[in-house]
C-alpha cells in the first residue's frame, strides 16, 4: 500500500507584523508565516484583530436589530465606545469620522480631531480613525487627528492613491499605523504600498482591498484577498506582506437580507467576516457585538 | 517579425474626423510616415463604423493605397465596411478579424478565399476569451478547422492569442507567452500576430515602450510572426530590425533566469531585465514595477 | 483533466498521421488535456501506454454522484486549491439531517420546511440537495419507516447514517434505487460492508480517526472495486476541518496521491450544537473544500445566507456574473418615479439596486445587457452607447412607462451623455453619482417630484 505523507508546505516568510495602540492593551496583528488557519504547517502567533464601529453621528436607516445594542449611547460616542469595550468586549474599535463628510454636515477638521482625542482618552483599547473616503477633506481630517492625537499610534484610514503623501507626513511624525486602500485591484495595492514604502515603514501599513458583503460581492473580496495572501507567502512579494483589513459591516447591515431578519443578519455579518478571515484577512471591521462575539468564539 | 502600423485610427481625433470629412491630409500624414519608418503592412482601424460603413472603408482603402504601396489589415467588425475595403484593395489584404464565436466566423471567414486575403483569427469563442494556453488551443483548432473547411489554408491563417493588457490581468500575458510557443505543432504553417500596444494599456505612457519593446523580444524568440505596434516608435523598430542585440541578448538572458551581476548593469539594462520579469509572471505588476 | 497537454504528447506516437482528425499529434494532445478528444481516437497507440494515460489523465479527485436523475447530488473532480486559480466547479451539496428519533409529525414537518424553501440568485434556483437520515432510536423499524417516507415523499438524494451496519444497509436496500451515501464505511466494519456496498452499487462514505485511516480503507475498497467514496476524515470543530479538508485535497492535486483522490463529507451538524455556530462551521466548510455538509436546521434565516454563501464562493472568476436584461421595477415605481441605467454585470446590478431600495424611493432600473461587463468597458465596446440604450428604449417601451423624460445614467460614463442627446433627444439626460454608495442620498436630493 501507498504512504501517506502529510504534504506540508513552508514558505519561509512572514507576514509582517503591525501594531496598533499603545501600552498593554495594544494589539499585533499578522505576523503569521502560512495561510489562514493552517496552525498545522506553520505559526499564526497573532489571532485576528475584531474591531467594532462607532460613528460620530447619530445612526440613520440601521436595522433596528444592530441599532438595537447601541440604543442608549448613540448620541454621545464617547459613551458608544465605552460600552463596546465594557459591555460588548472589543479589543480594538474603529471611530468613523461621518460628520465630516463635506457632502453631509461637513464639521472641521479641528472638532473631529477632538472628538477622537476625547474618545481615546477614554478608552484603553486601540482605536481605528477613518474618514469618508473623500481624498482632500480626509487628508484634512486624519493629518488634524494626528496631530491633536500624537503618540497614541492610531491606525488612520482610508489612505488612497490621491490623498496618501501629507497623511503618511503626518503619521510618520507623530506615531501612527495606516490603511492603504485599493479597490480590489491586487496590481494597484502593490502600487500604493510601493508608493509609501518610499518614506513610511511598510510595519506599519495595512492592507485594504475594499469588502463587499455575502451575496454583494463576496467572492471578488475573498479572492482578491487571498491572491495578496498568495503573491506574499508563495511569490515571497514584500509589497504584499502586510496585514489585511476588511470593513464590512456596513454593507452587510445595508442588505434587504439582513433588514429582513436580526437572525438572518447577524448570520450574514459573521458569515462575511469568517469567510474573509478564511481568505487571509487579519482585522475585521465589525457592527453587530453578536458577530464579533460568535466570529472570536469560532476561532479560539 | 512583420511590423503592422496601428496609427490609421478612429479613436484618433484628427483621423476620426478627416475619415468622416472625407479630407485625405492627415490620412497622407500618417500613411506616408508609417511607410517611412518601415511598416510592412498599415492597419486601417475604422471601428464598427455606425454610418456609411462600405464607402467609408472604401474611400479610406483608395486615398490611403495613393499614399502607400503596403498592404493593408483592415480593421472593423462591421462585415458591409471589410467585403467594400476588400474590393479595392490592389494587394493581398489581411481581414482583421476574425474570431471562432459563431456569428464572426461565419461571417468574417467567407470572405477570405472569395478575396484571396489572409485573416486574423483570435482564440475567442462563444464562451468567451479562453483562461489558459491549453483552452487557447483547444479553441483555435476547432476555429482552424472551420476555416480550412471553407478552403482558407493555414498559411493564410494569422492566429491572435489576444494579449490582454499586463495591469488587468498578468496571468493571461504568461497564458499567452504559453501558447505561442505551441503554434507551429497546433497549426503547422499558420502565422501568428498580436496587438502590441495593448499590452501597456492602462500603464504610465512614459513607461508603455519599454513594456512593448520587452514583449517584442521575448515573443520574437518564441517564433511570434507579426504584431501590430505603433508605427512611430523608433526603438521598437530598431529593436526588430536587430539594431539593439545587446537588449535582445539581455532579456533572453532574464527569460533564462540567468545569474547576472545586476550591479553591473546600466539603468536602461536593469528596466529591460525587471520588465522581462513581470511579463514572465516572476514579479507581480504594478505601475511602478521598475521602483522596487 | 489532470495532465497538460505538454505532458501527454510526450507519450503519442508523433506521426501526425492525421488519422485521429487532428492535424497534429500535438493538437490531438491538447483537445486530450481539454476534454475534448478521446484515446481510442488514436489507432497507434500501443495499449499499455494508452492504459498509463488513461489513469494519468483520470481527474485527481474522482467525480462522485449521489442519488439519480436531476436530483443527483454530483461532486469532486476539482482541480483548484484557490478558487481564482481557476474555478471550483462542483458545488458543496447541503444535507440535512432527519433524525428517525423525532416524532413523525416533526419529520414530516421538517420535509415539508425543506421542500418549500425556495431562492433566486440573478435567475439561478438555489436549493438543498439532500437528506441525511440519521439512525439514532435504535429501532431498526423506525429507521426503515424513515427511509421509506423520504424514498418515497421526496426526490432528494439521500444519506444514510448509522453505527449500526445491519441497520444501515437494511435502510440502504430499501432505496438502493436511489443510490444514497451509506455512512459510516469504518475498518471495524469495512469487510462486512464491501459485498453489500457492491450488490446494491452505492456509494461509500468512509470515514477515518486520522487521514492515515482513510487511506487504508480507500486502498481496500479500491481493491475491491468500490470507487465512488466519500471521505470523512472526523474532523471536531473548524480547525481540524480547515486542517484535514487542505491537506486531503493537497495530497490529491498537488502530489497525485490516489488514496485520498475522492470528495469529502462534513458534519457541522455534530461539531457544534449552537445554531449561528453551526451556520458558521457549514460556511468554512463550503470555502475550505468539503463535497457535502450536513446541518441540522431547516429554517429560512439559517439557510438562506449558505445557500447563497456557497453560491459566492462556486461562482466561476472566470466569468463575469450578469443578471437578465430588462427594466426591473423596484418597489413598485408609478409614472413619476425616477429611470435609472446601467450594466448588467451581477454587482452593478446588485449595487444599484440595493442602493436605490436603501433610498426608499420607488423606481425604474433598466439593465442592459453588455455580457457582463462594467459601464466603462461596455462603452468602449459599443455595448453601452447612445445607440445601443436608445435601441433598449424601444425595444422595452421605457418611455412608455412614465411621464417625465430624465433619464439617469451611471456618473463614471462621461461620453454618455453627449451621445446620449443625439440618440434621445427629448430626454434630459442625467448624472448619477461616482460612487453607488451616494445613490440614496443622490435620489433624495435630485428626485423631487
Amino acid at each position: 500500500m501507498v504512504k501517506y505523507e502529510p504534504p506540508l508546505e513552508k514558505y519561509s516568510v512572514n507576514i509582517r507584523e503591525a501594531i496598533v495602540g499603545e501600552g498593554e492593551k495594544a494589539i499585533k496583528i499578522g505576523g503569521e508565516n502560512t495561510f489562514p488557519f493552517h496552525f498545522f504547517e506553520g505559526s499564526l502567533p497573532n489571532p485576528p484583530g475584531l474591531a467594532l464601529e462607532i460613528l460620530d453621528i447619530q445612526p440613520e436607516n440601521w436595522a433596528q436589530w444592530v441599532l438595537e445594542p447601541f440604543q442608549d449611547v448613540t448620541f454621545d460616542p464617547v459613551r458608544w465606545a465605552e460600552k463596546c469595550v465594557e459591555v460588548f468586549g472589543a479589543e480594538i474599535l474603529c471611530l468613523r469620522l461621518l460628520s465630516t463628510d463635506p457632502m453631509g454636515r461637513d464639521t472641521s477638521p479641528r472638532e473631529a480631531a477632538r472628538i477622537t482625542k476625547k474618545l481615546a482618552d477614554s478608552i484603553d483599547v486601540p482605536l481605528i480613525v477613518w474618514g469618508t473616503g473623500t481624498e482632500e477633506k480626509d487628508s484634512q481630517v486624519l493629518i488634524e487627528v494626528a496631530r491633536v492625537c500624537s503618540g497614541k499610534n492610531l491606525l488612520l484610514g482610508p489612505v488612497l492613491k490621491g490623498n496618501y503623501g501629507q497623511i503618511a507626513k503626518a503619521a510618520l511624525e507623530y506615531g501612527h499605523a495606516l490603511v492603504a486602500q485599493a479597490s480590489m485591484d491586487v496590481n494597484l495595492t502593490k502600487e500604493l504600498n510601493i508608493a509609501l514604502c518610499k518614506f513610511f515603514p511598510a510595519e506599519r501599513i495595512v492592507i485594504d482591498t475594499t469588502a463587499s458583503a455575502l451575496g454583494y460581492g463576496l467572492e471578488y473580496t475573498f479572492s482578491i484577498i487571498e491572491s495578496i495572501k498568495q503573491f506574499a507567502l508563495m511569490d515571497r512579494d514584500t509589497m504584499m506582506q502586510m496585514p489585511i483589513l476588511a470593513d464590512f459591516g456596513g454593507d452587510c447591515w445595508r442588505t434587504k437580507e439582513a433588514k429582513e431578519s436580526k437572525e438572518q443578519g447577524i448570520f450574514w455579518e459573521a458569515i462575511t467576516g469568517l469567510t474573509f478571515l478564511l481568505a487571509g484577512a487579519n482585522l475585521l471591521i465589525l457592527r453587530h457585538p453578536d458577530a464579533l462575539r460568535l466570529i472570536k468564539e469560532m476561532i479560539s | 517579425m512583420i511590423l503592422i502600423g496601428e496609427d490609421l485610427n478612429v479613436m484618433s481625433k484628427e483621423i476620426s474626423r478627416a475619415m468622416k470629412e472625407r479630407d485625405p491630409e492627415p490620412i497622407r500624414r500618417c500613411v506616408v510616415e508609417q511607410t517611412r519608418n518601415g511598416m510592412d503592412y498599415l492597419d486601417l482601424n475604422v471601428g464598427p463604423v455606425a454610418k456609411d460603413p462600405g464607402e467609408t472603408m472604401e474611400w479610406l482603402v483608395k486615398t490611403v493605397q495613393e499614399f502607400t504601396d503596403l498592404p493593408l489589415c483592415l480593421d472593423t467588425t462591421n462585415p458591409v465596411a471589410m467585403e467594400s475595403g476588400l474590393k479595392v484593395c490592389k494587394k493581398k489584404a489581411l481581414i482583421n478579424s476574425a474570431s471562432g464565436a459563431t456569428e464572426s466566423k461565419e461571417t468574417m471567414l467567407p470572405l477570405v478565399p472569395k478575396y484571396s486575403a489572409g485573416v486574423v483569427l483570435s482564440v475567442i469563442n462563444d464562451a468567451g476569451l479562453p483562461s489558459d494556453a491549453d483552452e487557447r488551443a483547444s479553441s483555435i483548432l476547432d476555429s482552424a478547422a472551420f476555416a480550412n473547411e471553407l478552403g482558407i489554408p493555414n498559411e493564410d491563417i494569422w492566429i491572435d492569442p489576444v494579449l490582454l493588457p499586463v495591469g488587468v490581468d498578468q496571468r493571461q500575458v504568461v497564458a499567452y507567452l504559453e501558447f505561442i510557443q505551441m503554434i507551429p505543432d497546433l497549426a503547422p504553417g499558420a502565422k501568428s500576430i498580436c496587438g502590441l500596444s495593448n499590452l501597456s494599456y492602462g500603464a504610465p505612457r512614459e513607461l508603455r515602450g519599454l513594456l512593448n519593446h520587452t514583449f517584442l523580444v521575448m515573443t520574437g524568440r518564441y517564433g511570434q510572426h507579426s504584431a501590430i505596434v505603433n508605427g512611430f516608435d523608433k526603438e521598437l523598430i530598431r529593436i526588430n530590425r536587430g539594431e539593439m542585440p545587446e537588449i535582445v541578448n539581455l532579456v533572453y538572458r532574464a527569460m533564462d533566469e540567468d545569474d547576472m551581476d545586476i550591479f553591473s548593469l546600466t539603468q536602461k539594462e536593469l528596466e529591460y531585465v525587471k520588465t522581462t520579469q513581470v511579463l514572465k509572471g516572476k514579479t507581480l505588476y504594478s505601475h511602478s514595477w521598475l521602483e522596487v | 483533466m489532470a495532465l497538460k497537454g505538454a505532458e501527454i504528447i510526450k507519450r503519442l506516437p508523433k506521426t501526425n498521421c492525421k488519422e485521429c482528425g487532428y492535424p497534429t499529434c500535438f493538437a490531438f494532445a491538447m483537445k486530450l488535456a481539454t476534454g475534448g478528444a478521446k484515446l481510442e481516437d488514436c489507432p497507434y497507440l500501443p495499449p499499455e501506454v494508452r492504459a498509463e494515460l488513461e489513469a494519468a489523465m483520470a481527474p485527481p479527485i474522482k467525480l462522485v454522484t449521489i442519488g439519480t436523475g436531476d436530483n443527483a447530488l454530483v461532486i469532486g473532480e476539482e482541480e483548484v486549491m484557490f478558487r481564482h486559480e481557476k474555478s471550483f466547479f462542483h458545488e458543496t451539496g447541503i444535507a440535512i439531517l432527519i433524525s428517525d428519533k423525532e416524532s413523525e409529525s416533526d419529520i414530516e414537518e421538517r420535509i415539508k420546511g425543506i421542500k418549500e424553501l425556495h431562492l433566486e440568485r440573478i435567475g439561478q434556483k438555489l436549493k438543498i440537495n439532500l437528506l441525511a437520515l440519521f439512525f439514532e432510536s435504535g429501532e431498526k423499524a423506525k429507521f426503515e419507516a424513515l427511509v421509506k417516507k423520504a424514498h418515497e415523499t421526496t426526490n432528494f438524494a439521500l444519506i444514510l447514517i448509522s453505527e449500526d451496519t445491519d441497520v444501515l444497509f437494511s435502510g440502504a436496500s430499501l432505496c438502493a434505487d436511489r443510490k444514497p451515501l451509506v455512512y459510516p464505511i469504518t475498518k471495524e466494519n469495512v469487510s462486512s460492508a464491501i459485498p453489500k456496498l457492491k450488490e446494491l452499487g452505492t456509494p461509500a462514505g468512509v470515514k477515518g480517526e486520522s487521514i492515515e485511516e482513510i487511506v487504508s480503507l480507500t486502498s481496500n475498497l479500491k481493491d475491491t472495486g468500490v470507487e465512488e467514496i466519500v471521505l470523512d476524515p472526523g474532523s471536531k470543530n473548524i480547525r481540524e476541518a480547515v486542517r484535514d479538508q487542505t491537506l486531503i485535497r493537497r495530497a490529491a492535486l498537488k502530489k497525485g496521491f490516489r488514496p485520498l483522490g475522492y470528495p469529502t463529507i462534513s458534519f457541522p451538524c455534530f461539531m457544534y450544537h449552537d445554531r449561528f455556530k453551526e451556520a458558521l462551521a457549514a460556511a468554512t466548510l463550503t470555502t475550505k473544500y468539503a463535497g457535502i455538509v450536513v446541518v441540522s436546521q431547516v429554517d429560512k434565516h439559517f439557510l438562506s445566507p449558505l445557500l447563497v454563501h456557497r453560491f459566492n464562493i462556486y461562482s466561476d472568476p472566470r466569468r463575469p456574473m450578469t443578471v437578465e436584461e430588462k427594466v426591473y421595477e423596484i418597489s413598485n415605481p408609478n409614472e413619476y418615479s425616477p429611470i435609472l441605467i446601467t450594466t448588467n454585470y451581477a454587482l452593478d446590478f446588485f449595487i444599484v439596486s440595493g442602493a436605490i431600495e436603501e433610498a426608499n424611493i420607488p423606481a425604474y432600473l433598466c439593465i442592459k445587457d453588455t455580457g457582463g461587463i462594467g459601464v466603462m468597458a461596455a462603452w468602449t465596446s459599443g455595448k453601452f452607447n447612445g445607440e445601443a440604450i436608445a435601441d433598449f428604449f424601444k425595444k422595452y417601451g421605457v418611455g412608455d412607462k412614465v411621464k417625465h423624460r430624465k433619464l439617469i445614467i451611471p456618473g463614471v460614463a462621461k461620453k454618455l451623455k453627449g451621445e446620449l442627446e443625439e440618440e434621445l433627444p427629448d430626454w434630459e439626460i442625467i448624472f448619477g453619482p461616482l460612487e453607488a454608495s451616494d445613490i440614496p442620498r443622490f435620489l433624495s436630493e435630485e428626485w423631487k417630484q
